[in-house]
């Protein structure tokens, strides 16, 4: 009889996009959660990787859960999760969230600043809610968080 | 007083990153297509262009594309290769960085090591051009006029440009733009020359070293080779002198130049010669010595 194991990781899949301030917001989140917050227990997954299909980064999203970070609806890692490795178990549209926050601040893409920075913090926090209720629910094993 | 940038701009370039998260390459290709959107490049995002392939069209069927990969996986040159781009050049970053000694670290920060090589790694994308588009952005920086300083010995006056040119001490120059040189003869070679009947220029394509003869000249007194101050490929010779060899009497630092050559290592070259500054003092001295020599002081 085969012995059912969970997980000991999350998978997190920023889209890191170069083309809006918000994609960079998700590139420097991922990177906090990864190195700050939850070390050893994220495990962040290159989009442009994954797209290309290499790296077995598809099969590895198939294994673990997998939260999204988008910068904007267009949603590029959620929907290539769910394209590639089947549904998330979260995900996060770093826009809609600034909006929640009410920042109006323009933002820069190439050369974040003490706003972007804090956004950063920000996010990174929100995914670590995730990562924890995950955690909660079992769906990962963990020994200390 | 600090030589201008002529270093080409990226407004022509549509680059294309790989942007990976999981190496510090992957984050140096990232911050490549940045500093290289800053000098006005179209940047395409390697996520969005694959769900929205259309937003990139335009710049991608206008610009010349450039590809910046951080690893050997090589997402976005797979990604090009994919959806039938062409590319006019690509970089791996890791082996860029290896073969100036540095070696990508395995997580995704950018450390110090790297991020120096950074800017001559944009120099480097900026300097590949096709063919045609270098011989145009280096005929643009030829025609950009130029300004003298001048001495008199006796009843001569030199002129020399204030910058821009450099020198051997075979009086002959190199006018430096965009990984390109005309060469050519200066005032002072003319004057004392007399005037010129003939230029027999060497054959295009021809390599040289410097210090080599590229082309010679025959005057109404003398005969004299041109003594190449840089190295690289003869690519042009200026028809119009050829015809006329009389230009360089009367132009010698501008319409007068005799061959043009894509260099091939001219920071090597360039510790060999004197720059405008230096030689106007070289040939200030140079001029009296003559001078006293044949007329007594």
């Amino acid at each position: 009889m085969e012995m059912e194991t969970r997980p000991t990781k999350v998978g997190v899949l920023p889209c890191s996009g170069e083309s809006e301030p918000e994609g960079t917001i998700t590139r420097n989140a991922v990177r906090l959660v990864m190195e700050k917050y939850r070390p050893g227990l994220v495990v962040s997954l290159c989009l442009p990787l994954y797209l290309a299909g290499d790296g077995g980064e598809r099969d590895f999203a198939k294994k673990v859960p997998v939260i999204a970070v988008d910068g904007c609806p267009k949603s590029c890692a959620r929907l290539a999760t769910e394209k590639y490795s089947g549904p998330v178990e979260a995900s996060i549209d770093v826009r809609a969230l600034l909006e929640q926050w009410g920042v109006t601040e323009s933002l820069s893409r190439s050369h974040p600043g003490p706003i972007e920075d804090e956004l950063a913090e920000r996010v990174a926090r929100e995914i670590v809610r995730l990562v924890d209720g995950l955690v909660e629910e079992g769906k990962v094993e963990v020994a200390n968080v | 007083m600090t030589d201008k940038d002529t270093r080409p701009d990226a407004a022509d370039v549509v680059v294309l990153p790989c942007s990976g998260l999981d190496k510090e390459a992957g984050s140096a290709s990232r911050e490549l297509a940045l500093r290289l959107q800053e000098r006005g490049a179209a940047l395409v995002c390697p996520v969005l262009y694959q769900r929205s392939p259309k937003r990139y069209e335009k710049p991608l069927s206008s610009g010349r594309l450039v590809v910046i990969d951080g690893c050997k996986t090589g997402c976005a040159s797979k990604l090009a290769a994919e959806r039938g781009l062409k590319l006019t050049d690509r970089l791996n970053v890791s082996e860029a960085a290896r073969s100036r000694g540095v070696k990508p670290g395995k997580d995704p920060h950018l450390g110090a090591a790297l991020e120096e090589l950074l800017p001559s790694m944009v120099d480097e994308l900026l300097e590949v051009r096709a063919p045609e588009d270098r011989a145009a952005a280096a005929s643009e920086l030829f025609a950009a006029p130029v300004e003298y300083r001048e001495f008199g010995v006796d009843k001569f006056v030199f002129r020399v440009p204030v910058a821009g040119y450099f020198f051997n001490e075979n009086d002959c120059w190199a006018r430096v733009a965009g990984g390109r040189a005309r060469v050519g003869v200066s005032d002072y070679v003319q004057q004392s020359a007399s005037d010129m009947v003939f230029f027999e220029p060497p054959a295009v394509g021809a390599e040289v070293s410097i210090f080599d003869e590229v082309g010679s000249l025959e005057t109404t007194k003398t005969a004299l080779d041109i003594i190449s101050p840089v190295s690289g490929k003869v690519v042009a010779v200026n028809a119009e002198v050829v015809e006329a060899p009389e230009l360089i009497n009367q132009d010698p630092y501008e319409r007068g130049w005799a061959v043009e050559l894509e260099l091939t290592d001219f920071d090597s070259d360039r510790e060999l010669l004197m720059d405008s500054a230096a030689y106007f003092e070289y040939l200030q001295g140079k001029a009296a010595r003559e001078h006293e020599e044949l007329y007594g002081g």
